[in-house]
């Protein structure tokens, strides 16, 4: 009966990547309401990209304050979320929200954990068995590390401004984000030594924007900065 | 008559000799370029009981899509490389993969695309009753107040970008309900595998996986052949820190012929060598390789004629043809030995006599298999016929042609036969070692074991064992499945039987361990049913409150207004007539129905256990059309009609033996005598393999019915010679016949095959046993009974 179990595995795989979705899939609703725009990936944009990556990734440690203001539907108001940003290159990251409420997520070369004040509890997640999380992680690390030619495999970049530098990536076919995420803008800081604010439009006409401030390169960075429970 | 026919073709043959000769040199060569235009058959199908459950069960499994799938499983040897390695090569072997062969390849799965407006779109239609319950269970203040709580905290993370439009459509988490659905379908299964970047991944992370759909059936030998051997060459151009485990009924059905070729290939070479060493060390004449080209050229002509009456040849049976060699030889040996002793031509009619009631005897030991009901076994007794006949012909009528000798020289034989005679004590002795050997032998048969599973006749190589051992240790799965079908004219008459059992399940034994499409997608009749109800559970104003809810708790959280209109307004669903168009869902379809031109198969899965196996089998009395597959009740139909054949058959062999043995000497106590190795081989067989630990199993049970047949001639012999004092030295000649059908045999115990294997085993214990009670028990008896007469008649 090998062919039964031939058969049945292939059945199965149907059912397993549902369930590797089970935690973020999300239904897809709205239809680009524009034409997608052709975009060329230049010698220029490729160069440019590289030159200011090279700025951008020129540390070995960051810590930075953030705001973000997430403009949704489903609230009448903003909601402005404080926190902290702590990098350690070439695998550490820490993104600790203090306000409004506390959560973590620490990304380090073994795991990423998760924290909740709400729940109190450390959850350590798969990025194998969470693609969309997976891509979320993908793109902070690849924003805050500053390897932005990553970027350009699933994304058409453009020049949005050259001062201070504003770059637009727009997710392609080939990125899974497509359907939710309509752009990604970047502003740099006037030196071009790091990100100044990330803005994120939705494909259902909602914004995040990130904005970044007390940013420090190379400073000494304690290991609790990348305890999930590490609050102020 | 017979004595006038015999002497009648002898002379004949004697005066036409050279175009007797000639004939027979170009018939034998005709023969031999005949063997290139023979077809031969490797399917099991020929070897299997006629049983209406198996041959349903085995023509679905032909029929189906689940024989026409192979499966890759690549893995990274080194450490150094990485996943990003693995999919690129997991890539690069599925863009090398094209048709005709190969039909569609499948990698992994877009997560996103398959997911596309699929839950609650959907939702009214496979949500129950008892979800409805479920959900107005959360439908109260301190439910929607945690949820929404829940909601607003996801929100606040980097994941919620995709998380938003989820929880606006689905504030109460009836998702959750779909997915629980859905997780039930892999975790009964027993496999574990993710998918990543688009890939089918393995929990360690160093193994990926191809689906490989090909028109070739894995029945269909040569083009599985030609399958594998590009799907090989395919491989090896993987980068070399890659292995590859393939997975598919193909390898088994390719495996399995290329052994039975190789075994019958080095078996025939192995009992020519040994045959010709024989010969020469016991006769040293040159002449005795035509004794021994007899049987081979028997057996070229049997081929031929079996080819022409029967049609293809099972491979299986052309592979007992190196047993049929070992008995066929006898007749030649006899008249060989004859003619060296110088036996006159009153000598040589009763050695004919002889020689014909034993090919009589063992013809009739194949004839026994016509009265079985599988038609392998009816090509094997035809087979097997034609060479015992051609055989004797030849040794009786061309082989006398070559035999001649200025002085006869003499052969030495063993004196057995004298120390029996003038030792009353060593006779007793005889006779009671055997009495007492067959009694313990009768009392350890109580306990033969007989073994139904026929996936021990399963011939492939290790390698593909293997293979399929590693696929398991890295994705799991290895408890075997059974299926159940149902059958239905139309779609919907298929789902909703397919409902029906479904049901009936779910209350008796439970669904934890039935995977079955109406799981989560039912039958038009019943979806309409669950709209309807879905409708109705909002519309007794559970919409009105729960909306009340939210907009009470919802400031706590700052939610606006139409934070959950999306939820709201696609609230009442119509159920779609039309057929459903998505992508996951025709996937799925794919997997649980069969759509055929006589009309469609619904699959439900479960696992191949006797007590699971027999509560469905009995289920599906109740829906007519449908029916169990399952490899547990097939090995064990196989079983119950082999006992059922076997009940049949040995009685009928017993009472030809003992009715041609009667014929032949007109005696009751002396066919008594003669019939001793035949008691006695069949006894020891089951006591042997009892003590052993081997078990009786359908081919080794079928080649005692047919060694019954062989080894009665050592008793005919012995009983004969001593009947009518032929010293022809026939202690010799059954020893040497003995010795030959032994080797024959005896080779089938180094064939890789086991189903070879095991007829080996069977028929050199029986024909070992015979030979004993023969050379050391039936002249005891034959002494003893003589004695008795000759003190009677003084």
């Amino acid at each position: 009966m090998k062919i039964i179990t031939v058969f049945l595995f292939s059945l199965l795989v149907l059912f397993s990547v549902l369930l590797s979705s089970v935690q973020v899939v999300s239904e897809t609703i709205g239809v680009t309401g524009e034409k997608d725009k052709t975009y060329s990936k230049s010698a220029e944009v490729q160069e440019l990209l590289r030159i200011i990556g090279k700025k951008v990734s020129n540390f070995k440690s960051l810590k930075t304050d953030f705001v973000q203001e997430k403009n949704l539907a489903m609230f009448k108001k903003k909601i402005v979320l404080r926190g902290r940003i702590y990098m350690q290159k070439p695998n550490m990251l820490a993104w600790h929200v203090d306000k409004p409420v506390k959560y973590s997520v620490v990304i380090t070369d073994k795991s990423i954990k998760q924290w909740d004040e709400d729940t109190n509890k450390v959850q350590e997640l798969s990025l194998a068995k969470n693609p969309i999380f997976k891509n979320v992680i993908t793109q902070l690390s690849v924003w805050f590390s500053g390897e932005y030619g990553a970027l350009m495999d699933d994304n058409n970049v453009s020049i949005l401004q050259q001062h201070p530098l504003v770059i637009e990536f727009v997710p392609n076919d080939k990125n899974i984000a497509k359907k939710m995420i309509k752009s990604i803008t970047i502003t740099f800081r006037e030196d071009e030594k790091y990100l100044k604010k990330i803005k994120i439009h939705e494909m259902s006409g909602d914004t995040t924007t990130i904005e970044f401030s007390n940013t420090l390169l190379d400073v000494s960075l304690e290991n609790s900065f990348f305890e999930v429970k590490s609050v102020r | 008559m017979f004595d006038k026919y015999f002497t009648l073709i002898s002379d004949f043959m004697q005066g036409k000799k050279k175009y007797v000769l000639t004939g027979v040199i170009l018939l034998t060569a005709a023969a031999g370029a005949g063997l290139f235009f023979v077809h031969y058959d490797g399917n099991i199908d020929l070897m299997l009981p006629p049983d209406k459950d198996i041959g349903r069960s085995m023509s679905f499994l032909r029929d189906s899509n689940l024989s026409d799938k192979v499966i890759v499983s690549l893995s990274l040897t080194t450490d150094n490389r990485s996943k990003k390695d693995l999919f690129n090569a997991a890539d690069q072997l599925a863009a090398s993969l094209s048709p005709p062969l190969f039909t569609k390849v499948t990698t992994g799965f877009s997560v996103m695309n398959m997911m596309d407006g699929f839950f609650l779109n959907y939702a009214p239609q496979i949500l129950t009753e008892k979800d409805l319950s479920v959900i107005d269970g959360r439908i109260n203040a301190v439910s929607v107040s945690d949820k929404l709580k829940r909601i607003y905290i996801q929100s606040l993370k980097p994941e919620s970008v995709f998380m938003v439009p989820m929880f606006r459509s689905d504030p109460l988490g009836i998702n959750s309900l779909i997915l629980d659905k859905l997780k039930a379908l892999p975790a009964s299964m027993g496999f574990d595998v993710s998918v990543e970047d688009g890939h089918f991944i393995s929990s360690d992370g160093r193994h990926a996986m191809l689906i490989i759909q090909t028109p070739v059936k894995m029945t269909d030998g040569p083009n599985s052949k030609k399958l594998l051997t590009a799907l090989e060459d395919n491989i090896s151009q993987l980068p070399k820190y890659i292995s590859a485990d393939v997975i598919s009924g193909h390898r088994h059905t390719v495996s399995n012929e290329k052994v039975i070729r190789r075994d019958i290939s080095l078996l025939s070479i192995m009992v020519s060598v040994v045959f010709l060493l024989l010969f020469f060390a016991v006769f040293r004449d040159m002449r005795v390789v035509l004794v021994y080209i007899i049987p081979l050229l028997a057996v070229i002509l049997a081929v031929n004629i079996s080819h022409f009456f029967a049609g293809k040849l099972s491979y299986l049976v052309i592979g007992f043809g190196t047993a049929i060699a070992g008995i066929s030889v006898d007749y030649g040996l006899m008249v060989y030995i004859s003619a060296r002793k110088g036996a006159d031509s009153s000598r040589a009619l009763k050695l004919a006599k002889l020689l014909c009631i034993d090919a009589i005897t063992s013809a009739f030991g194949f004839y026994v298999l016509y009265f079985s009901k599988i038609h392998g076994y009816h090509q094997l007794a035809l087979f097997s016929i034609l060479c015992i006949v051609i055989s004797l012909l030849f040794a009786l009528f061309i082989l006398p042609l070559t035999l001649s000798w200025k002085k006869c020289p003499e052969i030495k034989q063993p004196r057995i036969s004298d120390r029996l005679e003038k030792s009353p004590k060593l006779r007793n002795v005889s006779i009671g070692l055997w009495a007492v050997l067959t009694v313990a032998a009768a009392v350890l048969s109580l306990n033969t074991r007989i073994e139904s599973d026929i996936k021990q006749l399963d011939g492939s190589e290790p390698e593909v064992i293997n293979a399929e051992k590693n696929f398991h240790e890295a994705w799991g799965g290895k408890g075997g499945q059974a299926i159940f079908v149902v059958t239905g004219s139309t779609f919907e008459e298929a789902m909703k039987t397919n409902d029906a059992i479904f049901q009936r399940v779910a209350k008796s034994i439970g669904t934890e361990r039935f995977s079955s499409l109406a799981m989560f997608w039912s039958s038009e009749e019943t979806r309409i049913k669950n709209v309807e109800d879905w409708n109705n559970f909002w519309k007794q104003g559970r919409e009105a409150r729960l909306k009340g809810l939210i907009k009470k708790e919802a400031p706590k959280y700052d939610f606006s207004e139409n934070a959950f209109s999306p939820f709201f307004d696609n609230l009442y669903k119509a159920a779609d007539k039309n057929g459903v168009n998505n992508e996951f869902i025709d996937n799925v379809k794919e997997r649980f129905v069969q759509e055929r031109p006589e009309g469609y198969k619904m699959l439900s899965f479960f696992p191949d256990e006797k007590e699971f196996v027999k509560t469905m089998s009995e289920l599906s009395r109740d829906y007519p059309g449908s029916f169990v597959v399952s490899g547990r009740a097939m090995s064990e139909s196989i079983s119950r009609f082999t006992a059922k054949e076997a009940k049949l058959l040995i009685p009928l062999a017993v009472i030809f033996n003992f009715v041609l043995t009667y014929l032949f000497f007109k005696n009751i106590k002396e066919t008594v005598i003669a019939l001793i190795p035949v008691l006695t081989g069949m006894v020891w067989l089951s006591g042997l393999m009892s003590l052993f630990g081997f078990p009786l199993n359908v081919v080794n049970i079928v080649a005692a019915i047919i060694t019954s047949g062989v080894i009665v001639d050592y008793g005919i012999g012995r009983t004969y010679d001593y009947r009518n004092n032929l010293t022809m030295g026939t202690a010799f000649v059954v020893s040497m016949s003995a010795a030959t059908n032994i080797i024959g045999a005896g080779a089938l115990l180094f064939a890789k095959h086991p189903a070879f294997s095991s007829t080996g085993m069977a028929m050199v214990i029986c024909m070992s046993a015979g030979y004993l009670s023969a050379m050391f028990v039936v002249p005891s008896f034959c002494i003893m009974l003589s004695t008795r007469e000759q003190k009677e008649s003084a």
